[in-house]
């Protein structure tokens, strides 16, 4: 029981520069955004003595200027969505019309809720998994479109506010601020996921899961 | 009576006018070269007359608008503009009141002013609110319908207000809402601030037009900024000192009010640079948070008064933002929990098997 054949031989180049730059982006942006905003919607730091210390003005400092970094990494994953490889380009949205993609996602989803045992192999991202990115990155849009309008109300004759402002007629301002507060939770949840899911694949298909996020490489599987 | 023999019975100054008519024009964001204009425009004989007309609400515009303690001069002004028909302050009962009002109408038919102070109750055909026999609808589009323009104040005229909080038993309409096609300018606030109504009016003597308005066709001299941000507790805000209790140390000390549900950051209006009772006071500064009370949706987006944000109907009466959102975490971590008890189960012995199945592969 030597190691006879050495796994890197299979491995190949997933995930390119700017999807794992704006992971890592996104991740510290995620952490600092919901610190910064749980403090903004509830400071729970007692008060300090005087009022040069500047808590709140800080922390929404901080809040927003990480909601910009947090944009443009957006911006530069929205980017690579149509000049990066196949794995990071919305080509490898699973197709409903092709009967080899939809058997793919039965699969995950036999898988994920226990129904199967067999353990699908995907390099890019698993067809489920992909959903779930859709849907979080709406959300991820939202979050940007509801924090700037929420910022822009500081001045409504402002360029942000004529960019955003256009959602109060619609949806009063407490509820905009009530989705804003809430999405954080539901990122939240979607971080758990995330983590257990890449463990998960991790250990089931050897493929380099986690190291892949560093890295960019992953193993093949072969047939 | 002109405006100066007004003045003279009760005992304005012409000296305390010109002083009123420089405040106007600060509150109008003009130049205080204004001031003359402003008191020219006054002065002269060519105002439209005022017919105020009130449907379902609390007649509290009609008490800021009577407020003053003394004849003051934005109260004469007011008067000078000849309400032709208030029912609250006319003398006039009955007949005699609606005929001054249909004389009013009929004189000065596309010319008048009309301001409008209440909801308009559409429900059961408008039977919740008649006057004279006719409903508020009826009346609204008649009297509304033939104005040069309409002046909807405070929450329920401009937004439907408390009448229309959910459910809504009335189906109480604002004013736009019934007359989409009419200029209305809306005056929001729990009730109007009557310095926002003179300034209003005398924006449409100087210039012959209402003042540039925002998207809730609110007058941007008066709702342009947000309470927050002119509020005179904001550097306790930046700084992070809050009130935590009422009558603790913070709030001894005047500090924000913002953990105590201030709603200051989410509304739009000039209370803390024009404050009320002839620039007394106003709700921050006595101690209270803003409850938003000129906002669009006021009473349904802005209760609970004293939490930061609305709670979700229908998961019984407590739930708040927090309490959803930690239960979505909460639950997503028992489920992926319970899914990783499964598969550690599932995959006993997963090194070995990869081990045979892989080198067995590579040994063929
Ligand atoms: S008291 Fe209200 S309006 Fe004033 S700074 Fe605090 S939160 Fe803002």
């Amino acid at each position: 029981m030597s190691t006879k054949e050495c796994a890197a031989k299979r491995f190949i180049y997933v995930w390119e520069g700017p999807v794992r730059i704006t992971h890592w982006i996104n991740f510290f942006c995620i952490i600092i955004l919901s610190f910064t905003g749980y403090y903004i919607h509830n400071p729970f730091l007692s008060g300090p003595i005087s009022t040069d210390v500047y808590v709140m003005g800080t922390i929404r400092y901080v809040h927003y200027l990480t909601g910009i970094v947090f944009a443009m990494s957006l911006i530069i994953r929205f980017f690579w969505l149509f000049v990066g490889n196949y794995y990071s380009s919305w080509h490898s949205f699973i197709n409903p019309l092709n009967k080899n993609d939809r058997s793919t996602f039965w699969a995950y989803l036999k898988y994920y809720t226990l129904l199967g045992r067999k353990v699908p192999h995907t390099l890019g991202h698993n067809p489920l998994a992909l959903l779930a990115y859709i849907a979080l990155f709406t959300l991820f849009i939202l979050q940007v479109f509801t924090g700037f309008a929420l910022w822009s109300q500081a001045n409504p004759n402002g360029l942000m506010y004529s960019l955003t402002g256009w959602i109060f007629p619609l949806i009063s301002n407490q509820w905009i601020r009530f989705f804003h507060y809430l999405v954080m939770f539901l990122i939240g949840g979607f971080v758990i996921n995330h983590i257990y899911s890449a463990v998960l694949f991790d250990f089931k298909t050897q493929s380099g899961e986690i190291s892949s996020i560093f890295s960019g490489w992953k193993a093949k599987k072969r047939d | 009576m002109g405006i100066a023999e007004k003045m003279k019975c009760l005992g304005v100054s012409r000296r305390d006018f010109l002083k009123y008519c420089t405040a106007v024009s600060g509150t109008l964001a003009l130049s205080p070269a204004f001031a003359p204009k402003i008191a020219e425009a006054i002065e002269s004989d060519t105002r439209p007359p005022v017919i105020w007309l009130e449907f379902q609400d609390c007649a509290g515009d009609t008490e800021s608008l009577l407020r003053a303690s003394a004849p003051t001069a934005a109260q004469l002004i007011l008067d000078h503009l000849s309400v032709d028909y208030h029912e609250t302050i006319m003398s006039a009962a009955g007949h005699q009141a609606e005929s001054a009002k249909e004389n009013t109408f009929e004189k000065y038919k596309g010319k008048y002013i009309c301001v409008v102070e209440g909801s308009i109750p559409t429900g059961a055909d408008g039977a919740y609110c008649t006057v004279g026999g006719r409903s508020a609808e009826d009346i609204l589009k008649e009297v509304g319908g033939n104005a040069a323009f309409i002046i909807a104040v405070g929450t329920c005229a401009t937004y439907g207000g408390l009448p229309a909080a959910y459910p809504n038993p009335t189906d109480a309409k604002s004013v736009k809402e019934l007359l989409p096609n009419k200029t209305v300018i809306n005056l929001p606030g729990c009730p109007v601030n009557v310095e926002n109504l003179t300034g209003t009016i005398v924006h449409y003597l100087l210039f012959g037009a209402p003042p540039a308005m925002d998207k809730f066709l609110r007058p941007k001299f008066a709702y342009g900024k947000r309470i927050h941000d002119n509020c005179e507790r904001r550097a306790h805000f930046d700084a992070g000192q809050y009130v935590e209790a009422w009558g603790d140390y913070g709030h001894k000390q005047g500090w924000c009010l913002y953990k105590m549900g201030c709603k200051g950051p989410e509304t739009f209006h000039n209370c803390p640079t024009i404050r009320w009772n002839e620039g007394l006071s106003w709700p921050v500064q006595a101690g209270h948070g803003c409850a938003g009370c000129s906002e669009p949706g006021f009473w349904d987006t802005m209760t609970p008064l004293y939490k930061r944000l609305p709670n979700v109907p229908g998961f019984g009466v407590e739930a708040t933002a927090t309490k959803i959102g930690a239960a979505v975490v909460g639950i997503s971590a028992v489920v992926f929990g319970a899914h990783g008890i499964i598969s550690a189960i599932r995959n006993r012995g997963l090194v070995k098997k990869v081990e045979s199945s892989e080198f067995e592969d590579d040994d063929k």
